[in-house]
């Protein structure tokens, strides 16, 4: 028989100390690039702590710790993000700018025109690229601001979020004009 | 032009809100790391494969799980976790209400004096206390002891694991599982809750005595999880045991 045994500390205080030491790291990276701010990280980073040690009896063991943490770091900075009424954010004004002056643009036509959100979901699957489709439901479904959107994604080209949203909006304009426009054949 | 904004986005949030089928962050998690058990694991993969929502929230994931600082942002996460460092020193060595580690700037939210702790309790100087508040108020769930029937509908072409399980008055001196006639040896690794390994060994039986060393860190309260994993005669595995879990009462 072989055996090895890793190397650590012992007792209970000590497991947890080095349990939320390991993901520290990831929290507070998190909790920077929704505030984009770092006291406001600072904040939202204590309040995701706080949460956690508040349901830690609640922790079962059956995910990862990290995974554990997420769900709590990803609804404290929902709620911040509400809280702050970050949506109206500029570059919101700036893809309208972009984009032309047609009602069909507005992407709840999609939904309006869609018998059911399915189909308006098949859609969306059908016509927009991966990242266009994350940046299209992180801004429209979880009124994350394009800024947001483009830290927590990594987002690297000049524009970040803003030129998948307005890309995906013309795609699916372009296609709402081609559905109108095979209604009128048929009609 | 404001209502009808308002409107279209209300219209947006509910047609791309999760739905009563998507899965939640730890599903996700689950799936992406493997423990997810069936038959959730296979009905959840086929969702979420088809539903850009979950896909969404499996990116977040990912990126959350790797995230580490870039060059712009280091400053900023060290000044940061300076801070949270300092209240945790300040927690361990007992409340200090006067003092702000933001000098003259009051936070715009007090989250510990919300939960009336005077210092910054981050996770770890107050976690043991945590774990006692938690457990005082009946928050801990008692771990569940697995039925053997269950265990043996569910894990047919898999390893039976019999003992420990669940939460114990005393601690484990072994771990046992039923033996499997195809296997020549078995692997076995015990972990903490984030499946930090504790302890590995190799073994020709179906149980296995644990060391003093790793016994010494089967604490109170703290969570153990292990499995075994069966191997034939040419070292392939043949069998798994699924994750097992055990807490020894405080």
């Amino acid at each position: 028989m072989s055996n090895h045994l890793a190397a650590g500390g012992s007792g209970a205080s000590i497991w947890l100390q080095e349990l939320f030491r390991r993901h520290y790291t990831k929290v507070v990276t998190w909790c920077l690039r929704v505030a984009g701010d770092r006291e406001e990280a600072y904040d939202l980073a204590q309040g995701v702590f706080v949460k956690a040690q508040r349901h830690l009896g609640a922790f079962r063991g059956d995910s990862k710790v990290s995974t554990w943490l997420y769900s709590i770091t990803r609804s404290e900075c929902l709620n911040y993000l509400k809280s702050r009424c970050l949506l109206d954010d500029a570059l919101d004004d700036d893809v309208a700018e972009a984009l032309p002056d047609d009602p069909e643009s507005r992407p709840e036509h999609v939904f309006e025109l869609h018998s059911s959100v399915l189909a308006a979901r098949a859609l969306l699957d059908r016509e927009l690229t991966d990242t266009e489709k994350r940046v299209f439901i992180l801004h429209y479904g979880d009124d994350v601001p394009l800024l947001t959107i483009t830290r927590l994604l990594g987002l690297e080209n000049p524009s970040g979020a803003k030129a998948y949203l307005v890309s995906a909006r013309r795609k699916l304009a372009r296609v709402l004009s081609r559905w109108r426009a095979s209604e009128r054949l048929i009609a | 032009m404001a209502q009808a904004r308002s409107r279209e986005r209300s219209l947006l949030r509910k047609a791309l809100s999760p739905s009563c089928a998507c899965a939640t962050p730890l599903e996700l998690g689950g799936l992406a790391d493997g423990s997810l058990a069936q038959p959730a694991a296979t009905r959840l993969s086929d969702h979420v494969s088809g539903c850009a929502r979950c896909q969404t929230e499996l990116t977040l994931l990912k990126e959350f799980e790797n995230a580490a600082p870039g060059p712009d942002e280091e400053g900023a996460v060290s000044w940061i976790s300076a801070r949270l460092e300092r209240r945790f020193s300040e927690a361990s060595a007992g409340p200090s209400p006067s003092r702000t580690d933001r000098g003259a700037a009051l936070p715009r939210r007090s989250w510990f004096t919300a939960l009336n702790v005077g210092g910054f309790a981050l996770a770890a100087a107050t976690l043991s206390a945590a774990v006692t508040i938690g457990l005082r108020e009946g928050r801990a769930p008692e771990l569940a002891q697995p039925s053997a029937t269950a265990s043996a509908v569910l894990r047919s072409a898999g390893i039976t694991p019999l003992s420990p399980a669940g939460d114990l008055d005393a601690q484990p001196n072994e771990l046992r599982w039923a033996p499997r006639t195809d296997a020549a040896s078995y692997s076995v690794q015990v972990m903490e809750a984030d499946f930090a390994e504790l302890w590995n060994a190799e073994t020709r039986d179906a149980s296995i005595a644990l060391p003093p060393a790793l016994r010494a860190r089967i604490v109170p309260g703290k969570p153990i999880l292990w499995e075994v994993v069966a191997k034939d005669a040419a070292g392939r595995a043949v069998a798994w045991s699924g994750k097992q879990r055990f807490r020894l009462r405080k």
